[in-house]
């Protein structure tokens, strides 16, 4: 059986955060190369904040990719929420330190001064709005004693900026906000990922009218995005499949993309 | 799992839902206006039926011998007045100086000389100057990103020769005015695969945009012939259309 055309292209939008899949959007990569500077700069923590689907995971899993070749770096992904067990995968992750029992703060941190590294550590903490107050004042207390450098992300809703401020606010030395895809952003995003795998045929059917219609209905959230053109493709590959003469390959048609975005909740019908 | 039947039905619903509103404000629309144009012409329709009801009534009721002192006779004064007013107004109208249209004589055809020594005397259209288009800072910065890009693409363009790719490549081009590229990648995917409509009129448009419109006809007709394509003919037809007038 001959491959589908819009099969490649579908399993290009899967919804995994893997810096490979890294597309450079120039907005992006500015954020990306000031995240780099601020690393280089003497800073105990870094905030990375914006609303969600702007690529915050995806810029930490590439500056994790990035960095990992020339220090150490530890990325903690899914967030850690009981604080013992945060010292003890830290340790371990860190300084392959492995210990069955809890570790106190002050263990960890004598633990942190006995092994030496020419460079700061860096932790890279994801989704750090879901730890607690006294594990924020721990990894503080850490980043204070200069055992460990951390970049933290953070969702930026109005209830969540309550726990930026309070947390945060006044311990972070470097704040950069990612914002929401523009439509020429998102226009670039979409082709560019489309042209990296060589789907040149499908990058041809994508006009200005198509990008506007996703743009609106994602509002320029990159996973929503992806999570959207996933469903087209997947709808335009059950088509090619069943009923190929509905298909028109000279532009994406809006039923279709309608259609995606009824099934992936974008549209309430 | 896609269920394609089943949002097929559920997006019926939603565009049904969509429209909706707008049919209703367009049927409100539409009521108002013949509402309103029903009200109108009853207005004006319905003065001058008062008027012949009245003077229906007039006649009906018994007519009494005509005399000049009597009361009734005195009831078509009013209207008698009106009548004189009305002649009276007249005069002001026609006594307002009108200065007569002179008749131009209206030339079916001009010799094709005439004409041109009629547009010789019209003065050259002059051309508003170009505002330069004021970029923003992050606009540039796009530009800049995508032009890196394109050059990739091209250079992938250059081992793989993949058609589709041309006209990828051909088409940014054409969109971002640099017809002389648009053209030249028209052309050499139209060299790799000379089925792809687009790539042709990509490549006729170019000809146009670069004053060529005698050379992107021939090249139509030529493509029309072999393919019959229906966009070409469309685009042929809005050329032969633009450029004889």
């Amino acid at each position: 059986m001959e491959p589908s055309l819009f099969s490649k292209p579908r399993d290009l939008f899967t919804d995994v955060v893997n810096p490979r899949d890294y597309v450079q959007i120039d907005s992006v990569s500015h954020m990306y190369q000031s995240l780099k500077t601020s690393v280089q700069k003497p800073l105990k923590m870094i905030l990375l904040y914006g609303r969600p689907g702007t690529g915050k995971s995806m810029l930490l899993h590439k500056l994790h990719h990035d960095l990992s070749k020339h220090q150490k770096v530890c990325m903690i992904d899914i967030p850690i929420i009981d604080e013992d067990d945060f010292l003890r995968v830290l340790a371990q992750k860190v300084y392959s330190y492995a210990s069955r029992e809890a570790l106190t703060l002050t263990r960890f941190l004598e633990l942190s001064s006995a092994v030496n590294f020419p460079v700061i550590p860096i932790v890279l903490l994801d989704e750090a709005q879901l730890y607690s107050a006294a594990l924020m004042e721990k990894i503080r207390l850490i980043s204070d004693a200069r055992a460990l450098k951390f970049v933290i992300t953070l969702h930026k809703t109005d209830n969540e900026d309550i726990i930026a401020k309070e947390h945060f606010q006044t311990r972070i030395w470097e704040s950069i906000e990612l914002q929401n895809a523009s439509h020429e952003e998102l226009k670039i995003y979409i082709q560019k990922k489309l042209l990296k795998a060589n789907c040149f045929d499908v990058a041809n059917m994508i006009n200005e009218k198509n990008i506007k219609l996703i743009s609106k209905l994602t509002r320029g959230n990159y996973r929503e995005s992806n999570k959207l053109m996933f469903a087209l493709f997947s709808l335009y590959a059950w088509y090619e499949e069943h009923n190929p003469s509905k298909i028109k390959y000279n532009s994406l048609s809006t039923k279709y993309i309608e259609m995606a975005a009824i099934h992936t909740g974008l549209i309430n019908a | 799992m896609l269920d394609i039947s089943k949002l097929e039905h559920r997006w019926l619903k939603y565009k049904i839902k969509s429209i909706l509103p707008y049919a209703a404000i367009l049927a409100v629309i539409i009521i108002s206006i013949i509402t309103f144009s029903f009200l109108m012409f009853n207005k004006t329709t319905t003065i001058p039926m008062v008027t012949s009801k009245k003077e229906d009534l007039k006649v009906k009721t018994p007519v009494p011998v005509p005399s000049i002192n009597d009361e009734n006779s005195m009831l078509l004064e009013p209207s008698m007045q009106f009548l004189q007013s009305m002649s009276g107004s007249t005069p002001l109208v026609e006594s307002v100086p009108t200065t007569p249209v002179p008749v131009v004589p209206i030339k079916r055809s001009l010799p094709l000389a005439q004409v041109q020594a009629q547009t010789d005397t019209v003065p050259p259209i002059v051309k508003p100057p170009q505002v330069p288009v004021v970029k923003g800072k992050l606009t540039s910065i796009k530009r800049d990103d995508a032009a890196f890009d394109i050059h990739e693409l091209e250079e992938r363009f250059k081992n793989n020769s993949n058609p589709n790719l041309g006209l990828y490549i051909a088409r940014y081009h054409y969109d971002h005015a640099n017809y002389t590229e648009s053209y030249n990648y028209a052309l050499k995917t139209n060299g790799i695969n000379a089925t792809m409509d687009e790539s042709w009129l990509i490549f006729a448009k170019s000809l146009v945009k670069l004053g060529k419109e005698d050379q992107a006809k021939k090249t139509l007709q030529l493509y029309i012939s072999n393919s019959n394509s229906q966009n070409a003919k469309n685009y042929l037809n809005t050329l032969t259309k633009e450029y004889s007038k």
